[in-house]
């Protein structure tokens, strides 16, 4: 197990490096002059001169790298934004529990409804709660996350007023005037973001739950338990869940790690401030750092769910444990 | 009668790797560690072995499925051990595979017809309207109907399934078949017909089979010949009627002895020798003799120190074994076996004083 | 009073195609102690029957009809619930592959333990105390060490062996072997087999041993049913089977066996293959390929009828008994010289 560890480790190392490189590269493949941007439309091309040689931009593409990479390792200086010389940094501290909170908070959720619907519906196939269950997740596969969010919106914060409309608070108390702050409302903020996203992933998780469970269900050694006696609750919590919740988790980790890197549509429609909003913003505006910050994050959260995945996949299953 | 197949010494070893980066060999699984065998043309020869004494591997090496670590393939006098692509292409025309599952070994997406066809196609042997003929002819002898040929797998049974297999292997007019386990996965009723089926084709069509099985009723009934293999090599061979009527390695008289025999009278009678322990793995075989931790005839000191080479049996020209205490009769009982394997031991050295 | 009693058990499973007919009346008594053997082929309906008998057929996918009475208790279409102390304490059930039928997850010693503590209110200790106790009757060697491996840790023979014990574990009074041995190898075949035959005897259990296998049969059993397309064609004392089968897909089963000991120039082939239980042929199951068929056996089930002097022995077949002994004669003669019996 320590090797598969070390392993794991040397190659998600190995892929971060890769893929801040490929990032890294990208930009120069792409044609622009970032240090025309940084300057800004009324300048001269002195000013863009300088401007080039203060960013660096006339040394090679790998000394380029290597200080980008110094820079974060070393002082967690990300750079700053081409638009308004903010640094990237400051971003991803206001923007990461952001997208953090929509995330996990939407996982919940949506974990919540699929993990028993999913569980009921292969426990009783077709009968008519699985029938039901079933035409649930074809709408939410089906629907797209903008319209369920402004419809939510619509209905639930305009028409009912029962949550606001816009906005994000944090989760700590604040005194400062014009920002808001505490559970209340911060929950109170992300209850329809998390409903939206749950919607169209709670649908993907009920299928996947109920395919694996009644798969697992059929296994010879689930027969093997009811021939020894057991009841049913206990074949269903000691023999099929485990099993099959194994794949969940897999899929579970990936989709963390992708959904980290910007919820762009929920936060778009809710006026959240995170990742996804600002990296759109950046793209509009070609402000690099940010975007260059935004993606290595990202890449980041892809990286370390998929690792934490496959340690808690060789940890759950023991012929891989004690291989 | 000419030498179809000699295999001399046949070795095949997969490494076992470790390493974080780089994977390097600590040891190897020796599946096939020195086999040696002839096959005339138009004779069968059986092998039988129980699982991890190789003679899949073996099947697939001598088929260049796989590459042999060592050893020499001669067939039809030609050595063709290590002959690249070009080259086994045309040997490939005479020597087919029958595989064991009839589920997997046909492309459930292709029509049998087009299946049966596919060797006939990449030999680039006669026009389309060629090979749509011969591929009913094909049908035809194998016992299905000729106009099933653009039905799909799926619409067939086991036993029709394997029959459709041995077509595709005989689509060609092969020499040499080798089949893989060609009954293991059928029921008894069909096993039959199949069984039958191979015999007759030999007959009609002169060929050559090696023939592998775990089941030794079955190995007995189609072999002329007949090789017993323990951890990657070959215990014993001979004619099948001597090895099965008086075997002479302890571990042929096992698996004789434990095949239950469909005769309650006859099972009652015997005694039956049941070995202990499993089959070992084949990354560390036993030392010396391969068989001594499991045989009931096991003399310390010399079982596990000399290693047993191929002996001929006397009289019999073509009945070989590896073994130092050879079964002087057969039937026996595990309880004469034992008692054999006591007598011939050593008397205890003399202690020696300092 | 037999242990186990099965009268005209039926089982038939709802499907997209239409009602496949698994077990179509199948009716036989096991006493204490005894061991039936029960053969067949694939689709003859043998694991189902017993899948039945152990309520392990979901009634949600199967309609069930007839009586199972164990210990004179009728068991049939009861619930785990209702099934409780029989289900895994007084019948135990082992299946054909010991690889999937253990659960990978769990150490085996966690499985053992699960078998006692599901029917006996006594504290874990207790329970690994018997776990070992019977992982060393099944000799398994280093049992106390092993208790704490997983599934994939063991080899094929010894799975089984812990699958065995998993299902002595409460001392059933009946084990009932689904083909056993048929994942395994030869040799290992004949230890499991030895060692069910010992523990019969040290136990006092009733066995049923189902496989396709006749060698099995003839060296375990007592009894000997022999099942077709869902029914049962012939029951008998083994030995009686064996020397005078009364129908002729016993016949073809016996004459088509390869053997060990005899040189057979071309084996019996019964053509064709087993029946369609979705829509079984008309009549006689085995009509199709029967080489004595006649119009009556293609209308008319024919019904299970003793031996002529053997009410023990009883057979499905419409040949009438001086045909069935004359063409069992000339085959055992055949079979004994080496020839072809067909």
């Amino acid at each position: 197990m320590t090797q598969f560890l070390i392993r794991r480790t040397f190659w998600a190392l190995f892929l971060f490096i890769a893929a801040s490189m490929v990032t890294y590269i990208l930009f120069f493949i792409i044609p622009s002059d970032p240090a025309a941007l940084s300057a800004g439309k009324a300048s001269t091309p002195a000013i863009v001169n300088h401007i080039r040689m203060e960013l660096g931009l006339n040394l090679p593409i790998y000394q380029q790298y290597w200080d980008f990479v110094w820079n974060i390792v070393r002082h967690g200086n990300f750079g700053r934004s081409f638009v308004n010389g903010t640094p990237v940094r400051t971003f991803l501290e206001h923007e990461i529990p952001v997208t953090a909170s929509i995330v996990f908070g939407g996982v919940i959720v949506y974990l919540a409804i699929a993990i028993p619907t999913g569980i009921i519906s292969a426990l009783r196939p077709r009968s008519i709660m699985d029938r039901l269950g079933m035409v649930f997740v074809l709408i939410g596969i089906s629907a797209p996350s903008v319209w369920v969010g402004i419809m939510l919106l619509y209905l639930v914060g305009f028409r009912l007023g029962w949550t606001p409309i816009n906005g994000y608070c944090s989760l700590q108390s604040s005194h400062q005037l014009g920002t808001c702050g505490g559970f209340w409302p911060w929950m109170s903020h992300l209850i329809l973001p998390w409903i939206t996203l749950a919607v169209g992933s709670a649908a993907l998780y009920t299928r996947l739950i109920r395919a694996n469970v009644m798969e697992t269900m059929s296994e010879d050694y689930v027969r093997t338990a009811r021939a020894k006696g057991a009841s049913p609750q206990r074949v269903l919590v000691q023999h099929v869940l485990r099993n099959s919740m194994l794949q969940v988790v897999t899929i579970l980790g990936m989709d963390l790690g992708l959904l980290l890197g910007g919820v762009v549509f929920i936060e778009i429609v809710f006026s959240l401030p995170g990742l996804g909003q600002q990296i759109l913003l950046a793209y509009g505006r070609f402000d690099l750092p940010v975007i260059v910050g935004i993606t290595m994050f990202a890449c980041l959260a892809v990286i370390v769910f998929n690792f934490l995945v496959d340690v808690l996949y060789a940890w759950l299953d023991p012929r891989i444990r004690l291989s | 009668m000419s030498e179809l197949l000699v295999v001399e010494d046949l070795q095949k070893y997969f490494p076992v790797t470790r390493g974080l980066v780089f994977q390097k060999a600590i040891a190897q699984v020796k599946a096939v560690d020195g086999v040696s065998f002839t096959v005339e043309a138009g004779q069968t020869l059986g092998v039988v072995g129980e699982s991890g004494c190789g003679k899949s591997t073996m099947a697939r090496c001598i088929a260049r499925l796989l590459e042999p670590t060592g050893g020499k393939i001669i067939f039809d006098g030609r050595d063709i051990t290590h002959l690249g692509n070009q080259d086994m292409r045309m040997i490939r025309r005479e020597m087919m595979m029958v595989f064991q599952d009839p589920y997997a070994s046909l492309n459930a997406r292709k029509r049998v017809g087009a299946i049966i066809a596919e060797p006939l196609e990449v030999h680039d042997i006669g026009s389309a309207a060629d090979r749509k003929r011969r591929v009913q002819e094909l049908l035809e002898i194998v016992g299905l109907n000729p106009e099933h040929y653009n039905r799909f797998p799926h619409e067939f049974s086991g036993g029709q399934r394997q029959r459709i297999g041995i077509a595709r292997a005989l689509s060609i007019n092969p020499k040499l078949i080798i089949c893989d386990e060609p009954v293991s996965a059928l029921d008894v009723s069909v096993q039959a017909q199949i069984l039958n089926l191979l015999k007759d084709l030999q007959r009609d069509f002169d060929l050559t089979y090696v023939f592998i099985a775990h089941d030794l009723n079955v190995v007995r009934h189609v072999s002329d010949r007949v090789m017993v293999m323990y951890l990657g090599r070959p215990v014993e061979t001979g004619s099948s009627k001597e090895l099965y009527a008086a075997p002479k390695h302890p571990y042929s008289g096992a698996l004789l002895s434990a095949v239950p025999i469909a005769d309650p009278k006859l099972g009652r009678a015997r005694e039956q020798i049941v070995l202990e322990g499993d089959v070992p793995s084949p990354i560390n075989p036993p030392a010396a003799c391969r068989f001594h931790p499991r045989c009931p005839r096991f003399v310390d000191g010399k079982c596990n120190v000399d290693e047993p080479v191929m002996t001929r049996a006397p009289g019999a020209s073509d009945h070989e074994y590896a073994c130092h205490f050879p079964l002087e009769h057969w039937p026996m009982g595990e309880g004469e076996l034992r008692r054999a394997g006591a007598v011939a031991q050593e008397p205890a050295p003399a202690a020696s004083f300092d | 009073m037999a242990l186990l009693e099965v009268q005209d058990l039926h089982t038939r499973f709802r499907t997209e195609d239409g009602m496949v007919k698994a077990v179509s009346g199948v009716s036989f008594e096991l006493d204490r102690g005894e061991t039936l053997g029960v053969v067949g082929e694939s689709g003859s309906g043998k694991s189902v029957t017993f899948l039945t008998v152990m309520g392990l057929v979901d009634p949600r996918q199967a309609e069930m009809a007839g009586s199972v009475r164990f210990d004179d208790k009728e068991i049939l279409g009861l619930t785990t619930h209702g099934l409780k102390g029989i289900r895994g304490k007084r019948i135990g059930m082992i299946f054909q592959d010991p690889m999937t039928s253990l659960n990978p997850v769990k150490r085996i010693g966690w499985q053992l333990e699960e078998a006692v503590l599901i029917h006996n209110d006594v504290p874990r200790k207790e329970a690994r105390r018997r776990a070992l106790e019977v992982l060393e009757e099944v000799e398994i060697p280093k049992a106390d060490t092993r208790m704490d491996d997983y599934a994939h840790q063991f080899s094929g023979g010894m799975r089984q062996r812990v699958m065995i014990a998993m299902a002595l574990i409460n001392q059933p009074e009946l084990l009932i072997a689904d083909e056993p041995t048929t994942a395994l190898d030869v040799t290992t075949q004949a230890q499991i087999l030895r060692l069910i035959g010992k523990l019969q005897k040290d136990h006092g259990m009733a066995v049923v041993m189902i496989t396709h296998d006749l060698g099995v049969v003839a060296e375990l059993a007592n009894d000997v049913i022999v099942m077709y397309g869902g029914r049962i064609v012939e029951d008998a004392k083994v030995d009686d089977l064996f020397e005078k089968p009364e129908m002729p897909y016993t016949w073809g089963l016996l004459g088509s066996l390869p053997r060990v000991d005899v040189d057979v120039e071309r084996l019996e082939q019964i053509p064709g293959q087993p029946p369609s239980l979705l829509r079984p042929p008309p009549g006689c199951a085995f009509n199709p390929r029967c080489a004595y068929v006649f119009d009556r056996c293609r209308t008319e089930l024919p019904e299970l009828r003793a031996a002529e002097g053997k009410d023990d022995h009883h057979f499905r077949c419409h040949l009438d008994g001086a045909d069935r002994a004359r063409i069992w004669t000339q085959k055992a003669a055949a079979i004994a010289r080496g020839e072809s019996a067909a």
